[in-house]
């Protein structure tokens, strides 16, 4: 990356005609380029941070031969695996439209977690209360995830709205009060009663997704892509897309043709709490079939790479969120197989980021090298 | 009266993390990069410094390690957003979770996670110390918070009363009128980058080597994102910051302390108070005047010569 880095460096500080023996870097705004060439160069980014990615994997100890078995081989070999990285899939969908929809807006929603925490704190509320008829109780505590999810996000995003705080830091900062306050649930309160160990009680069977009937699947996945198309249609096809878009291209003009930026920005922001919420039943409720301590860890940055990486768009991002699921899948067998700490995934998942980052500007800048006058 | 001494007596240690990275941040977003990895290089710092120490036995030369691992990273954030124009959130979000990765996955490889090290150690001051009450508040302190306030004067120097400070200033007010008159903005952005990246390292070894003596994945505990509110509440002026960084230091060293004297709160409310001031802090600052007045005028923006309008 580094390499990388320094390559546009010489750029921004054209060099005085004094050193004209050796020429420089001359950088040009590109008016136009094809789609087609953007995509390519979009994908030579992701390339060049997944080489990145197998040399800090060599640097760790894993062979060649490892990486292509651990990441490639072992995952499309069983529907064992494969249904891992499905099941893995579904909660990464839902943060990644979480973060689609906060970002359209332009609001950094990095709360994804602590909206997680709450959204899991409220459904389990409702399973270990037994809350409603037994039939209404999986949709209740989908309801109640989304509730909580956005009760979380609300004071940032008024904070924002109301006296211009950023919310980037409002949000960060209530993930650490959500965690305290869901280890303190977990260590108080909602203590296993069974076991004693600090995760809330087991889910009835009827508050859990169901099983699809292939491999483990639940119901998760299907409620995530379903998500995905609904949010697609409210971004590109319903009013509400529509003005949210204006939003984000031209606040200025928005407000000037008289769209509601305040409402449009407010209500973008609760959906995005509300489907980090669900991100948190999903978990809960789809794989864990309990509330853990650390069921929400790594989701807030994973959201914002789908995000980045499908460009905001919510169909996109069901494939880059299958991409990050082997992700996380080859990062588990990693850990049990060489020993190589979980965080990994999140150094891939950096790694990737910056390289895609950095690519954006050679969609943006032609840059060719200026032979010296000698 | 105890418990009082005792607690004062405690807020120094707590309060140098969040003075450096303040200092830090205030030194880069002048230059008019806005710098949300800073939790990330306090990481890199505090990994750093703890490696430092297992590897040399020498508390201060880890400090100076941790400085420089920060910065040495902080290079590839400058690269990003001075050469290649990434957006500054974008790219700061992904530094602090490549640091996070990065120092959780050396501290693993390397063995240096959750071993207690030898620390630095404190330097009471001959005669002073001995004074009662303020001698050990003030005089029996570590190396690092004698030096405080000198470091915080040679910043506030360096921004305000060198030349090299002005164009640093220039370049975050206005990049094109200072690119006009001459100043290299992206050779001024990128030292800014990486000298104060070297001040939240330091923040972040002094965290590991000082205070915590030991090593654990995610130290710094979100210490770097309170930082950066604390910069907005100062309005990038560093005495202010010191002013907040005690603030926050007081209340943090509060902490273990409220429940030895049996108030009976449950820790992880008390665990909770950090984030929670920091907010109030933050609206706080935003109700009783404008912090946008006081922010470098191109705080977050690219310069682009060729886009130049």
């Amino acid at each position: 990356m580094a390499s990388r880095a320094e390559a546009g460096s010489p750029t921004e500080t054209p060099l005085p005609p004094r050193r004209g023996g050796f020429g420089r870097f001359n950088l040009e705004i590109r008016q136009h380029i094809s789609p087609l060439r953007q995509t390519l160069v979009l994908l030579g980014g992701l390339a060049v941070g997944l080489i990145a990615t197998a040399i800090v994997l060599m640097a760790a100890g894993v062979t060649l031969r490892g990486i292509y078995e651990e990441f490639i081989l072992s995952i499309f070999s069983s529907p064992m695996s494969v249904s891992a990285v499905l099941v893995q899939m579904a909660p990464l969908l839902v943060v990644g439209l979480s973060a689609v929809v906060a970002f359209r807006v332009r609001f950094w929603n990095i709360g994804i977690e602590g909206q997680m925490i709450f959204g899991s704190i409220f459904a389990t509320f409702v399973a270990i209360h037994n809350i409603g008829p037994e039939w209404l109780r999986l949709p209740l505590m989908l309801v109640a995830a989304a509730l909580g999810g956005m009760l979380w996000i609300l004071v940032p995003a008024l904070l924002k709205l109301r006296l211009g705080i950023n919310e980037i830091i409002s949000t960060l900062l209530l993930n650490y009060v959500a965690f305290n306050f869901l280890l303190y649930l977990l260590y108080g309160p909602w203590k296993d009663p069974v076991s004693a160990f600090p995760h809330s009680e087991q889910y009835e069977p009827l508050e859990r997704l169901p099983l699809l009937g292939w491999q483990n699947l639940t119901w998760a996945l299907p409620l995530a892509l379903l998500l995905a198309v609904v949010i697609w249609w409210l971004l590109n096809v319903s009013r509400f897309g529509f003005y949210a878009r204006f939003v984000d291209a031209n606040p200025k003009m928005a407000a000037a043709v008289g769209i509601p930026i305040a409402t449009v920005t407010l209500a973008s922001a609760l959906l995005s709490g509300g489907i980090s919420g669900v991100g948190g039943f999903v978990v809960s409720a789809g794989i864990e079939g309990r509330m853990t301590q650390s069921f929400f860890l790594g989701y807030t940055f994973s959201g914002i790479l789908i995000a980045f990486l499908a460009r905001n768009n919510p169909l996109i991002a069901i494939l880059v969120a299958a991409f990050v699921g082997v992700l996380f899948v080859a990062g588990q067998s990693l850990q049990v197989f060489y020993q190589i700490p979980g965080a990994m995934v999140q150094l891939i998942q950096a790694i990737i980021v910056i390289a895609v980052a950095a690519s954006e500007f050679f969609i943006r800048h032609r840059v060719h090298w200026v032979r010296g006058s000698g | 009266m105890d418990f009082l001494v005792n607690w004062i007596s405690n807020i120094p240690g707590f309060a140098v993390p969040f003075a450096l990275a303040a200092l830090g941040l205030i030194l880069t977003e002048k230059s008019g990069v806005l710098s949300l990895g800073a939790e990330g290089f306090m990481l890199m710092g505090a990994m750093a410094g703890v490696g430092a120490v297992i590897v040399t036995g020498e508390p201060l030369l880890a400090l100076i390690v941790a400085a420089l691992a920060a910065a040495v990273v902080s290079l590839i954030f400058a690269g990003l957003v001075v050469a290649l124009r990434v957006n500054q959130v974008i790219a700061g979000l992904a530094m602090v979770f490549l640091c996070q990765g990065l120092t959780s996955l050396i501290a693993a490889q390397e063995g240096w996670s959750s071993v207690a090290i030898v620390g630095l150690a404190t330097l009471p001051i001959p005669g002073l110390a001995d004074i009662p009450i303020v001698g050990r508040i003030l005089f029996q302190q570590d190396i690092v918070v004698y030096l405080m306030v000198p470091i915080f004067f040679a910043v506030q120097w360096f921004l305000t009363r060198t030349e090299r400070g002005l164009k640093l200033r220039a370049v975050g007010e206005n990049p094109e009128a200072a690119d006009s008159a001459g100043v290299n903005v992206s050779l001024y952005r990128t030292g800014a980058i990486a000298g104060g990246a070297a001040l939240v390292g330091l923040a972040g070894g002094y965290l590991s080597v000082a205070v915590a003596k030991i090593w654990v994945d995610g130290m710094a505990g979100g210490r770097g994102w309170i930082a950066i509110a604390l910069v907005i509440f100062a309005r990038w002026h560093p005495w202010r910051a010191l002013f907040g960084a005690i603030l926050f230091g007081g209340i943090e060293a509060l902490i273990p302390r409220v429940a030895a004297v049996g108030i009976q709160v449950p820790q992880y409310f008390m665990l909770m108070t950090p984030y929670i001031a920091t907010l109030l802090v933050m609206i706080w600052a935003a109700l009783y005047g404008n912090t946008r007045l006081d922010e470098p005028g191109a705080l977050g923006r690219p310069h682009v010569r060729e886009e130049r309008r």
